[in-house]
């Protein structure tokens, strides 16, 4: 099995602007992959990259063992779901139906016209005057149309209402679940990721802070609450993530490879939403190596 | 992709249609009687031995439809580089619907490729007829006038719009791509456009080929067939002559007139024959009957004669065909630029 993604110190600055650095990150296959990070940190064009829009200004990408891109083959085993759910306005449902059975090979017609049918979508609709979610869930039923291997969205909930996100997360469950479409999804909504996906990657500031198997990070990070002390007074082997201090105390994010050594601290039940907000508030101190979670599995 | 492309574009597809069958309507019908009474008039000319007159009423009374008519074939190209060429690209980008169509299981070289060459074909072909048509209705008033160089004459006949289409959409769909937004890339593509219509039809088209010098002689035949002949007030300036060039050809330099060494004549070596017919000192002749043929008569002992430098009247279609070619080989040049943009572009 190829890894779904391979980045190899991949850049990609915009006139000066560096908008994604020295990012190195092997997701193993079979993931349902989510990607979070603030706005601007580099998700799009991270997924951009990945399927081939755009082109590394330095580092290299594959994406299921291949350049992204590089040919129509290529482009049928990754499918893209863009920021805003583009669709053509002046072009029915119907019409962008058609479309994607037109310039998709592997396309699915028994499977969009069940989804389209559960979605109450009527195929005469003019996709301009869609609702917000209604555009999501067209661009989302063309996007896995095509049947692909794997589907990468970027934040395609962000600007959908709560009962709108619900419904399209499970359109995009059931679409991933049918065909055995691998997903990767930016979002800057944890819970929504937490739901979805068994893989994280977090990216601050133009760089990859955190990848692994959730089970794995939630496993190796742990808060503690200690009398007020250095970060440089834990022990060896706990990598400080993010650290608080009160006038007694000190609370603090730690990352430790094996289990947490016994020491004079109370242990807190860290959730993911923590644990990422901790990685992200530390965007400026400094640059700690990207834990790669199981790592060189390929 | 074909299908993508048609369904994009059939409105347009549709309003052109619309208009060429408005177009084609009006012209059978005018055309039709504007023949009609061509060929009435000049069986009837003949007798009355007026042609000259009868024609030229016969211009008069289609001059504003005419007029009307090679401003639809000029504008058609611009129209059709603003909303058709600008757009394209642009309208894509501009919407982010690139992306839709990008990560489909088709290569955006090859994407642009169908949508670069449908729309080129639609314009040429567009144009195609309305100058098709045009060069049909008008054919009879070209004859009349044997002006077929003349801007408007030559811009809105045969084959050069041809050229002008192709250009003008490809300058509109390379200048959406630059500017990735609509608006501004059609309005530079309007100036654009005019700008090299203006600069190839008044400083590139003249230079083409190589153009025929002849030396007219001024005597009886050659002064009776002149439209104006002037002289100066003082007896120390130029004298000028408009006498014809070779029927249908495009004029394009006359000098002065000038005697056997090639100097310029002054007004005082003619002042005998000028005032043995036209009397007073200053006047200016006119053309028409009686005409100039009496003074061109007295003047033939001079030996006085006209340079001229004109392009002959079978040049017509070697510049046509000359400028079609320039037109599309610009057009070519904007896709490729247009390929590589695109290959190269950061969604």
């Amino acid at each position: 099995m190829t890894a779904i993604l391979e980045a190899r110190m991949l850049g990609m600055t915009y006139g000066r602007r560096r908008a994604l650095t020295e990012c190195s990150v092997t997701i193993p296959p079979g993931r349902m992959v989510g990607l979070v990070g603030p706005n601007g940190a580099g998700k799009s064009t991270l997924l951009k990259l990945a399927c081939g829009v755009l082109t590394p200004t330095s580092g290299s990408i594959s994406v299921l063992g291949r350049t992204p891109g590089t040919g129509p083959e290529q482009l049928a085993r990754v499918g893209f779901l863009a920021q805003d759910a583009p669709v053509y306005a002046n072009l029915s449902v119907g019409d962008h139906l058609r479309l994607g059975a037109r310039l998709n090979p592997g396309w699915g017609q028994g499977f969009v016209e069940r989804r389209i049918a559960a979605l109450e979508l009527d195929p005469r609709q003019k996709a301009g005057k869609l609702s917000g979610g209604q555009r999501a869930q067209l661009a989302l039923a063309v996007a896995a149309g095509k049947r692909p291997e794997l589907l990468i969205l970027d934040e395609p909930v962000a600007s959908l209402d709560p009962l709108a996100r619900r419904a399209f997360l499970e359109h995009l469950t059931q679409s991933a679940t049918e065909n055995g479409t691998r997903v990767i999804l930016s979002s800057h909504l944890i819970s929504d990721l937490e739901r979805f996906c068994d893989y994280l990657i977090v990216l601050v500031a133009s760089r990859v802070r955190l990848a692994g198997n959730v089970d794995q990070i939630i496993a190796a990070h742990h808060r503690i609450v200690c009398t007020r002390r250095d970060p440089g007074a834990l022990p060896a082997g706990l990598e400080v993530v993010s650290a608080e201090h009160a006038e007694h105390q000190s609370t603090f994010v730690v990352r430790s490879d094996g289990p947490l050594p016994p020491g004079d601290w109370v242990t807190q039940p860290l959730s993911m939403e923590d644990l990422v907000l901790a990685y992200m508030g530390t965007a400026e101190s400094g640059i700690r190596s990207a834990t790669q979670g199981d790592g060189g599995a390929r | 992709m074909i299908w993508l492309t048609w369904r994009q574009f059939r409105t347009q597809i549709f309003a052109a249609l619309t208009v060429l069958a408005a177009a084609a309507a009006y012209v059978l019908i005018t055309g039709t009687q504007l023949r009609h009474s061509y060929t009435a008039d000049l069986a009837s000319c003949g007798a009355q031995n007026d042609c000259f007159g009868v024609l030229n009423g016969l211009q008069d009374q289609y001059n504003g439809p005419l007029q009307l008519a090679e401003m639809l074939v000029l504008a058609a190209p611009g129209l059709i580089g603003i909303f058709w060429g600008a757009p394209l690209v642009a309208g894509e980008l501009e919407r982010g619907t690139h992306l839709l169509a990008w990560n489909q299981s088709v290569t955006r070289t090859r994407w642009l490729a169908v949508k670069l060459s449908c729309l080129a074909l639609a314009s040429v072909v567009t144009v195609g007829v309305l100058s098709l048509l045009l060069t049909w209705w008008a054919s009879p008033l070209d004859a009349a006038s044997g002006n077929r160089f003349g801007t408007m004459a030559f811009n809105a006949r045969d084959v050069a719009p041809l050229g002008y289409a192709a250009f003008a959409f490809a300058l509109g769909v390379a200048l959406g791509l630059l500017f990735q937004r609509t608006l501004p890339a059609m309005a530079v593509t309007l100036a654009i456009f005019i700008a090299v219509q203006v600069l190839v039809t008044a400083g590139v088209r003249p230079h083409l080929l190589p153009a025929t010098a002849a030396s007219v002689p001024v005597n009886q035949t050659t002064m009776s067939q002149a439209i104006r002949f002037d002289r100066s007030d003082a007896n120390t300036g130029p004298v000028t002559v408009d006498l014809p060039a070779p029927s249908g050809s495009w004029l394009q330099s006359e000098s002065e007139v000038l005697n056997s060494s090639g100097r310029p004549v002054q007004t005082g070596e003619i002042l005998s024959c000028w005032t043995k017919y036209f009397g007073q000192p200053g006047a200016s002749g006119k053309g028409g009957s009686p005409g100039m043929g009496p003074l061109g008569a007295c003047l033939a002992s001079d030996n006085l004669h006209v340079d001229l430098t004109y392009q002959a009247a079978d040049r017509y279609w070697q510049l046509q065909w000359i400028e079609t070619a320039l037109y599309g080989a610009l057009a070519l040049l904007l896709a490729v630029a247009t390929f590589r943009r695109t290959r190269r572009l950061r969604g």
